[in-house]
């Protein structure tokens, strides 16, 4: 009773009194009552709250985009012609205006917003772009691109997440077990060598780190590896053949972004670990005779990972978009770089639906991690999901 | 590096007057010659009203037999493609590639392989290395008939024919004839469906109205351009908006609409459809053609039609149709070969010898740099301070290629003089305050801090080797002299202030505020800005996005300009008029007076004293037919150019470099980058070849 009264303070919500530590099938059974007790109690009408949150938080968040993008001066008009001079293609102001009145962009902004969410949220079946899209919901086309928004988006998008995920999967993978081991090791040269691995990416700016990676690439092999693909990947697509080529293009955007995340991991990790490992029922479960083995990777280590955790909610927002400004210095084909374009170019509803996605991932993100949070943590729920 | 661009202008210099004295001797060809097109049996060589024979040219005959690449023979002997014979045009009318734009004969290509660049770029991107248009430059400014076989006017220019080559064939094997040029003036261009009914090569003014050419097909090969008035060289043939004038009818008969924005022009070869706008886009979303509007979907399909995958081109390359290459926004966008290209070598080998331009996406110049040198890309243009250390890296794996610059110095600065505020207008107009913001500024110091001292010192005139140069003009106010420069401030009225900077006689403060682009002057502005202030000149800079930018220029709520959008200058008149001439709300050292001509006298300012006389000059240049006359007229303006020197450049002009992978061969050197030359274009793509 004693040990199940002490892991219930310190967060870890999984055991139950009927519980017997140290029972592996006693443990599960016990965890998967947990899971099931929570949803039936208390996690509908938590859903429900978080998602009636969703509502203002999104149109807040749309105005903003909407706004914000068309705070630069000038239009994507303005922005195309002054590309087209650049290209010695002269137009009249005429030209100009008639552009402006094709895309509605000489309409008031809070009209062109209204018009913008409304097309997103319901086209109607009468409309023009129904009866040639077969959709309801019109995010409008790209000015830069001269085509649909979300065929625009979706381009990239596979390979956005593919890349975003095999990224964040290589920073926990890495970044979890030094931070254990450095935690449990304090002090000892495993943990200075963690520390300074952990480092090397934060401290050097990504973009620097990228271009130093590219030049050595090229300096050692003859190929700078620039882009996630070869031009006979782009040709003839990724196959098994040429699959060798890919993972190995793959390295030098793994190597800087994902030591660019190690280090905040591993810290908090690490400290969350060592504060745990200095508790009193750590200490009651050391003195218990409980091996040193459970007690870091059972209580410990679930008490630690409740930050990280949290830091999931822009996971999903991040897989979506990637790092732009890496991707831009590595020249890979992920969404970052779309978005870049966009906003230069004042594509504005290619670049608003861009930031639109990621704002509602973000939410989505956040709840889901809050989810996992109350249910590591029953203080959560009981306060109402106020953390 | 300062020795070899030397070596280049002296190269320049006796090129021009090589092509000068020839030009003296040559004969006059009479008004309504048919200039020679480069066919089976002759090369490029003549224009209307010049006699440009600048460079010897092989003359010996075709051979008899045409051939082709491996892969199109294949194609043929699969019984998929038709013979190379039938692809062609008819024998007299197929177009012959002896020379290059320098006038130096080619070598004999073999075919294969791709040509790989960087991005593709913008709207044009595609197109420069690709487009086929109506006549085609050499470097020394003389042109002949490309896409079409020959061209003529009648004695006082009011008709001017085409003749097409017989045979000739869309990249999709359709003939290209007579009706596709109806097409595209009656269906494309008249309906505005291109967005470009404002060209001014095929309108006029009657009556104090615009009118249109009256275009008529002959026959299956001959078409005519009727004019109510003369319609000069200079203001149709020559005129650098008019690359084309067709398009495939069999293509884009069923996306031109007849409804609302696009009513369609009485003819009498094309009765008025029924599609509607709708209709159009959802007949070009058939074709996988995407549009937002009908206006988006008429530039795209019958404008900038090379970005467009599907759609029928006589260029020497046409875009893939394969998904995933198959736009210019593509991480590998891809320009394969046209297979009945119209062209073929002097041995009678269908051109073009490789068989497609990979156009490569990075988003950084140095990614491109570090692809040109691991060889994944093959041509790149570099900054100059960039050259020795690549070409050192590439260890003669790759050659330099120059192109002669036609812009009229560097580093150039201007004013707003139809500024609003009246201090600053009657500052601006005086010259010898020009003069002291020119003098001012230590040019050989300039050299140094800018260019590493590769640009010699200049001013904003023609560069030497251009229509125009003149060593004088080129030197005009370039000596440093600060005290000079005072007295010259003074003499306009200036009155030092206690702050150590001049104000206005008024007493109120002179603080110039230069505009800049995109960041471009931001490492050079300062350098300016510590001479200026040496002279008592309060100065300051403001960098804006350049749409931002153009929109203060346009809104005339600017007082100077570092670095403008529109530069004073370029190739000549013939080129683009709007840099020289305040015709048009284009360029920012005439700022309101542009509005003014382009408006009708609606809105602008009107120009007086030597900005009128500009236009004066050039309602003459512009009908003025005989072609000597006009670069009199031409010379004139420059002239007045030079007297007032509106805007002031610091150091000469900076060429533009390539470095070209040495397995690429034909490739010219000594060209000149312009609009007029549609800048890589002049390179010809279609006679580049790979040799390992």
């Amino acid at each position: 009773m004693e040990e199940n009264t002490i892991i219930s303070e310190s967060g870890a919500t999984a055991e139950t009194k009927s519980s017997v530590p140290g029972s592996t099938g006693g443990f599960f059974r016990s965890f998967w009552g947990a899971i099931v007790d929570f949803f039936k109690k208390d996690l509908v009408r938590y859903i429900v709250r978080r998602v009636l949150m969703f509502i203002p938080t999104l149109i807040l968040i749309s105005i903003l985009v909407f706004f914000v993008i068309q705070l630069p001066p000038g239009d994507y008009v303005s922005a195309h012609i002054a590309q087209l001079a650049t290209e010695g293609e002269l137009v009249d102001a005429d030209y100009a205006a008639q552009m402006r009145e094709d895309y509605g962009l000489d309409l008031p902004v809070w009209q062109q917003y209204l018009k913008w969410v409304k097309d997103i949220v319901w086209t109607p079946t009468d409309s023009t772009y129904y009866r040639l899209y077969h959709s309801h919901h019109n995010w409008k086309f790209s000015f830069a691109y001269g085509r649909d928004v979300w065929s625009v988006i979706k381009d990239r998008l596979g390979l956005t997440i593919l890349v975003s995920a095999v990224i964040m999967i290589f920073q926990y993978v890495v970044s979890i077990p030094i931070a254990v081991y450095a935690s449990t090791h304090q002090y000892s040269p495993g943990d200075y060598i963690s520390a300074v691995i952990g480092f090397i990416g934060t401290a050097i700016p990504n973009f620097i780190f990228a271009i130093i990676l590219m030049y050595l690439s090229y300096k050692w092999t003859g190929n700078a590896n620039v882009g996630l693909f070869s031009q006979e990947m782009l040709q003839n697509g990724v196959h098994l053949y040429n699959f060798g080529e890919f993972l190995k293009r793959m390295i030098i955007p793994i190597i800087v972004i994902g030591t660019s995340g190690t280090c905040g991991i591993i810290r908090s990790v690490r400290a969350q670990m060592l504060d745990e490992t200095a508790r009193q029922y750590t200490l009651t479960a050391r003195a218990k005779g409980v091996s040193e083995r459970k007690i870091v990777m059972k209580y410990c280590f679930r008490a630690a990972m409740n930050p990280t955790v949290s830091g999931l909610g822009g996971v999903l927002s991040s897989l979506f978009s990637g790092s732009t400004v890496t991707a831009m210095v590595l020249n890979m084909q992920i969404q970052g770089p779309v978005l870049y374009k966009a906003l230069q170019s004042q594509d504005m509803y290619l670049a608003g639906a861009i930031v639109m996605v990621q704002a509602v991932l973000v939410v989505i993100g956040i709840l889901l991690s809050d989810i996992a949070l109350a249910f590591l943590d029953p203080r959560i729920r009981y306060s109402g999901g106020n953390r | 590096m300062k020795k070899s661009f030397r070596k280049v202008l002296t190269l320049i210099i006796a090129m021009t007057l090589v092509v000068s004295c020839f030009a003296a001797c040559g004969k006059q060809p009479a008004a309504t010659n048919t200039p020679a097109s480069p066919t089976s049996t002759d090369a490029p060589k003549t224009t209307p009203t010049k006699t440009p024979d600048a460079t010897p040219i092989p003359t010996e005959p075709l051979k008899s037999e045409f051939s082709e690449a491996p892969e199109l023979a294949a194609e043929v002997k699969a019984g998929t493609l038709p013979k190379v014979e039938d692809r062609l045009p008819k024998k007299d009318d197929v177009f012959v590639e002896r020379v290059d734009a320098t006038g130096n004969a080619l070598s004999i290509g073999t075919y294969g392989g791709e040509i790989n660049l960087g991005p593709a770029g913008g709207s044009w991107g595609l197109s420069r290395p690709t487009l086929e248009s109506i006549i085609r430059y050499n470097t020394d400014g003389t042109y002949y008939a490309n896409a079409i076989k020959s061209f003529e006017h009648n004695a006082d220019y009011t008709v001017w024919t085409f003749h097409l080559r017989e045979g000739m064939r869309w990249s999709d094997g359709e003939v290209f004839n007579a009706d596709d040029i109806t097409f595209w003036y009656y269906c494309c261009h008249l309906t505005n469906f291109d967005g470009k009914k404002s060209w001014a090569a095929l309108k006029e003014s009657v009556n104090g109205e615009d009118a249109w050419a009256v275009l008529k097909k002959v026959d299956e090969y001959t078409v005519t351009w009727t004019f109510q008035n003369p319609k000069y060289p200079a203001d149709f043939i020559e005129n650098g908006d008019f690359k084309w004038c067709w398009a495939p009818e069999h293509y884009l008969s069923d996306l031109i609409p007849n409804a609302g924005s696009y009513p369609a022009v009485e003819n009498e070869y094309y009765k008025a459809n029924t599609i509607t706008d709708e209709q159009a886009l959802a007949n070009a979303q058939k074709k996988k053609i995407d549009a937002a509007t009908v206006k988006d979907l008429g530039k795209a399909v019958s404008y900038n039609s090379w970005n467009v995958a599907g759609i029928p081109q006589i260029n020497s390359f046409v875009l893939s149709t394969k998904e995933g290459n198959n736009n210019k926004d593509a991480d590998l966008c891809i320009m394969e070969r046209n297979k009945y290209y119209w062209k073929v070598d002097a041995e009678g080998n269908q051109l073009p010898y490789v068989n497609a331009l990979h156009f490569n996406k990075t988003s950084d110049d140095n990614q491109t740099n570090l692809m040109f040198r691991s060889g994944k890309i093959d041509i790149i243009e570099l900054a100059m301070d960039k050259i020795a250390s690549t070409l050192a890296d590439m260890g003669g794996k790759a050659y330099l290629r120059t192109f002669a610059s036609t812009n009229w110095g560097s580093y150039q600065i201007t004013f707003n003089y139809t500024s609003t505020n009246e201090n600053y207008a009657k500052l601006f107009a005086n010259k010898d305050f020009r003069q002291a913001m020119s003098i001012c500024v230590d040019r050989a110091q300039v050299s140094e801090l800018l260019s590493n001292g590769f640009l010699e010192p200049g001013q904003c005139a023609p560069s030497e080797g251009n229509f125009g140069y003149d060593a004088d003009w080129e030197k005009k106010w370039t000596e440093y002299d600060v005290v000079k420069a005072k007295t010259l401030l003074e003499g306009c009225g200036l009155k030092m202030g206690a702050d150590g900077f001049y104000d206005f006689a008024d007493g109120s403060d002179l603080v110039i505020e230069f505009l800049g682009y995109d960041g471009i002057n931001d490492t050079s502005y300062p350098v300016f800005e510590q001479y200026f202030k040496a002279a008592g000149i309060n100065c300051a800079y403001k960098n804006l996005e350049v749409s931002a930018f153009d929109i203060e220029i346009d809104n005339n709520t600017w007082t100077a300009v570092i670095g403008p959008h529109t530069s004073i200058g370029g190739l000549s008149l013939k080129s683009r008029v709007a840099p020289f001439v305040p015709i048009s709300q284009a360029a920012e050292w005439y700022g309101e007076y542009g509005t003014y001509y382009e408006k009708n006298g609606e809105a602008g300012v009107k120009p007086e004293g030597d900005m009128a006389k500009l236009v004066e000059i050039y309602e003459k240049w512009k009908n003025e037919p005989d072609s000597e006359k006009r670069d009199e007229l031409a010379l004139q303006i420059y002239a007045v150019h030079k007297e007032n020197l509106w805007s002031i450049a610091y150091l000469q002009a900076a060429g533009t470099y390539t470095l070209v992978n040495s397995r690429i061969k034909n490739y010219a050197d000594n060209l000149v980058s312009d609009d007029l030359y549609q800048y890589a274009n002049i390179v010809h793509y279609d006679i580049l070849y790979i040799a390992e």
